[in-house]
């Protein structure tokens, strides 16, 4: 009796295993992502618009903590249990096509009306392994209240500040307990109640500051590091002097990007420089009056454009895996959930060339920056065709360890004041250089 | 003098035999698989240089030369964390002390603060240093806000290379709940016969504490030293949960660079490497500890003097 309820028992166990089997004589693939639940509940909704749409594939989800997300991959890939495909951050989008995971998607636009736009195109040399599901570039965002209670004309749409413009506006808006503002006599540091400017320290973003100041991070082949141009130094130093020599800024070491929610949107800071998906995912929750503008600039206008990217990884049903990312990234597939919310900007050369292609999204009144389309078209359109250029994980190797580690870790002396950037840069050079040899 | 008996050999029966290596299977399965071959594994790949992906490539002692002699954080990253050990293992034994004395005592609603003072080490670890971290913050943060209500000028507790490490071990003091519960169990051991007799000779305070409790806590005191050095030397959640490594070195603690390194730089056999050396080091602390220890831990019944 007893051996016989032990086997019964271990037959309803295999019954979960058998449940699982594809039964439905479609071949199922998985697509793995990060984000919240109200992330999850969207890429739900297009996988069901998908599903229904066709009887030979079913695409199943999978969901990865953001912060384990590359190393689940990596593991899955080293199990050889990798999911057909998914989002992959943009610092490991040429890790994973270096090793040969992911498949071959150069001709996935190929003759297609709409194409994806240069900016947002990884390349291995002169190889594309990849396009990002969307675009977002960097702006800055300002509270209009604040402008307003400081009688301070609002930023324009047309031509961005000087640094130096920045920074003396940005005095104008800071002030402590006594309404001092930096440089009055009295003026207390220690007593700041309104800050000036915020500029967002995430290492990533730093990269545009050096551009803006006519240097840059790494040659656009991806092979050399300028890093230590005295024009991409000084751009460091400049943003970490607003907090320390400026007192415009508040201290920011452990860089965190709250110059949206903590910043303008609790009125602490005037101005914060933010990529354009605060948009869709901040300014609708915080319910403040806000404008946009161009980032300000060092010596040239320009921009960051960066954003996710779908991958189809290798394996045998890379096919469905191929054809139903192209049908995701379509701006189509994610038109109400994703572009029409402000999350993503288009990432087809179509929605910012025409006219129609511009009323699709900026002209549709969910958009969230619908209310001022003449700025709307300045800060997003036209400043993404003119200005953006590529973030360095599109064509650089190794972000994962420059970015991501070295630069982190060493410009967090530079943020507090106890070291130049000038110091730290000559000190990680060479590691630097050293991180982008692909061997 | 008699001859001691000879030990007899228990012999068990072939079942109970049985019995006892099935009890003890799932354990030995889980140490070798979990625990005995990943370390094996992890000193393996220490001598590899591979990304995760690519191919395994055997480059010897490379990894460890290359740490020693050109990594520019490594040395910053082992003083940081000796640092980060020595401040609070003796803070927590100290205060943890002092605790345990206090609730040893006849208060008022003993109960209430005994579960006050635990509380800590039973909250989830993100939500205290979410907390602390508000409290230590530059900018709003309440001590901050405290000393500038003052006069004072703000302390960078976290955003300074200086102060990091310490601020941080505080937050470890503050947690160690657990060795107050050990503490007051030994504290409650020590004989009171002893206390008394020295009080009767007219010992004070201070020689009672000195003298008999201090001697008969050593065990206890040994106990809590070896775990607290061997759980704050593997220190790594404050590092990802709230300062990622910096300022400078000063929160880049050996376990927090392992774990970068292998996992988010995808450099696995250099995160190995790491592994290993931390291994080393933990293994030279607890050598330390328990080679000193015959010379100051008293138990009860020795004949030691």
């Amino acid at each position: 009796m007893k051996k016989l309820l032990a086997i019964v028992l271990c037959l309803a166990m295999l019954l979960p295993v058998l449940a699982m089997a594809e039964g439905d004589g479609r071949v199922h693939i998985t697509y793995s992502f990060w984000g919240n639940q109200t992330e999850a509940d969207s890429v739900q909704q297009a996988l069901d618009a998908y599903n229904e749409m066709q009887d030979k594939v079913f695409v199943e989800p999978m969901q990865i903590p953001n912060e384990q997300y590359t190393e689940t991959l990596v593991n899955y890939a080293i199990a050889d249990q990798l999911p057909d495909c998914g989002m992959v951050n943009e610092n490991s989008v040429l890790y994973f096509a270096r090793n040969g995971v992911m498949a071959d998607v150069s001709d996935m636009y190929a003759g297609e009306e709409l194409q994806p736009m240069e900016c947002i195109t990884f390349k291995d040399g002169d190889t594309p392994v990849g396009y990002s599901s969307s675009n977002e570039i960097l702006i800055l965002y300002y509270n209009k209240d604040m402008f307003d209670a400081a009688n301070e004309p609002y930023p324009s749409a047309d031509t961005p500040y000087t640094w130096d413009e920045f920074v003396e506006v940005a005095k104008r808006l800071t002030f402590d307990e006594a309404g001092k503002h930096p440089g009055e006599d009295g003026f207390n540091p220690e007593k700041i109640v309104q800050y000036g400017a915020f500029v967002n320290n995430w290492t990533w973003q730093m990269e545009v500051w050096a551009l803006s100041n006519g240097g840059a991070w790494f040659s656009e082949d991806g092979k050399e590091c300028l890093i230590n141009s005295p024009e991409a130094i000084e751009s460091i130093q400049k943003v970490a002097d607003l907090a320390l020599v400026e007192h415009v800024a508040p201290l920011n070491v452990i860089p965190e990007d709250n110059g949206v929610g903590v910043g303008i949107g609790s009125k602490t800071v005037a101005m914060t420089t933010d990529g354009t998906w605060r948009l869709g995912t901040d300014f609708p929750n915080l319910g403040i009056n806000y404008g946009i503008a161009p980032l300000p600039m060092m010596k040239e206008e320009v921009t960051i454009c960066t954003s996710g990217l779908t991958g189809v990884f290798k394996g045998k049903h890379q096919q469905e895996a191929y054809d139903f990312v192209k049908w995701y990234t379509r701006e189509e597939s994610n038109w109400d959930a994703l572009v029409l919310t402000g999350i993503w900007l288009p990432k087809s050369e179509y929605f910012y060339k025409t006219e129609e292609g511009i009323n699709e999204w900026l002209g549709n009144e969910k958009y969230p920056y619908n209310k001022d389309m003449e700025t709307g078209r300045k800060v997003l359109v036209d400043y993404t065709m003119n200005y953006a250029k590529p973030t360095c994980w599109y064509f650089t190797p190794n972000t994962q360890v420059t970015t991501n580690e070295i630069l982190f870790t060493a410009l967090q002396s530079v943020w507090s004041g106890e070291r130049t950037a000038e110091e730290v840069i000559n000190e990680i050079y060479p590691e630097l250089c050293e991180a982008i040899v692909v061997e | 003098m008699t001859a001691i008996p000879k030990r007899k050999r228990i012999r068990y029966n072939r079942a109970e035999t049985r019995a006892a290596w099935l009890c003890l299977l799932p354990s030995v399965i889980g140490l070798t698989c979990i625990t005995y071959l990943p370390m094996i594994a992890s000193f393996a790949l220490s001598l590899f240089s591979w990304n995760g992906l690519g191919d395994m490539k055997f480059v010897g002692l490379d990894n460890y030369v290359r740490l020693f002699t050109r990594d520019t954080k490594f040395y910053g990253s082992l003083l940081t964390t000796l640092e980060y050990a020595g401040i609070s293992v003796i803070g927590s034994i100290v205060y943890s002390m002092i605790i345990a004395m206090l609730l040893n005592r006849k208060v008022p609603a003993r109960g209430f603060f005994r579960a006050v003072f635990y509380l800590p080490y039973v909250l989830p670890a993100l939500a205290v240093y979410l907390g602390w971290k508000w409290l230590y913050d530059y900018n709003h943060g309440l001590f901050n806000y405290l000393i500038k209500l003052n006069g004072g000028t703000s302390v960078k507790f976290l955003d300074s290379s200086g102060m990091v490490t310490p601020s941080l071990a505080m937050i470890a003091v503050w947690l160690s709940g657990n060795l107050i519960v050990i503490f007051l169990a030994g504290l409650q051991n020590v004989p009171r016969t002893y206390h008394e007799a020295a009080e009767i000779d007219g010992a004070n305070a201070w020689q009672r504490f000195w003298n008999i409790t201090i001697p008969c806590m050593t065990p206890i005191i040994f106990y809590n030293l070896l775990m607290s050095l061997v759980s704050n030397l593997q220190v790594i959640t404050p590092a990802l949960s709230l300062t990622q490594g910096g300022p400078g070195t000063g929160s880049y603690f050996m376990c927090f660079m392992l774990y970068t390194q292998a996992f988010k730089s995808h450099k696995y056999g250099y995160g190995s490497a790491i592994a290993v050396i931390l291994f080393v080091l933990i293994a030279i602390f607890t050598g330390i500890l328990f080679a000193t220890s015959k010379g100051w831990i008293f138990y009860e019944g020795d004949d030691k003097e």
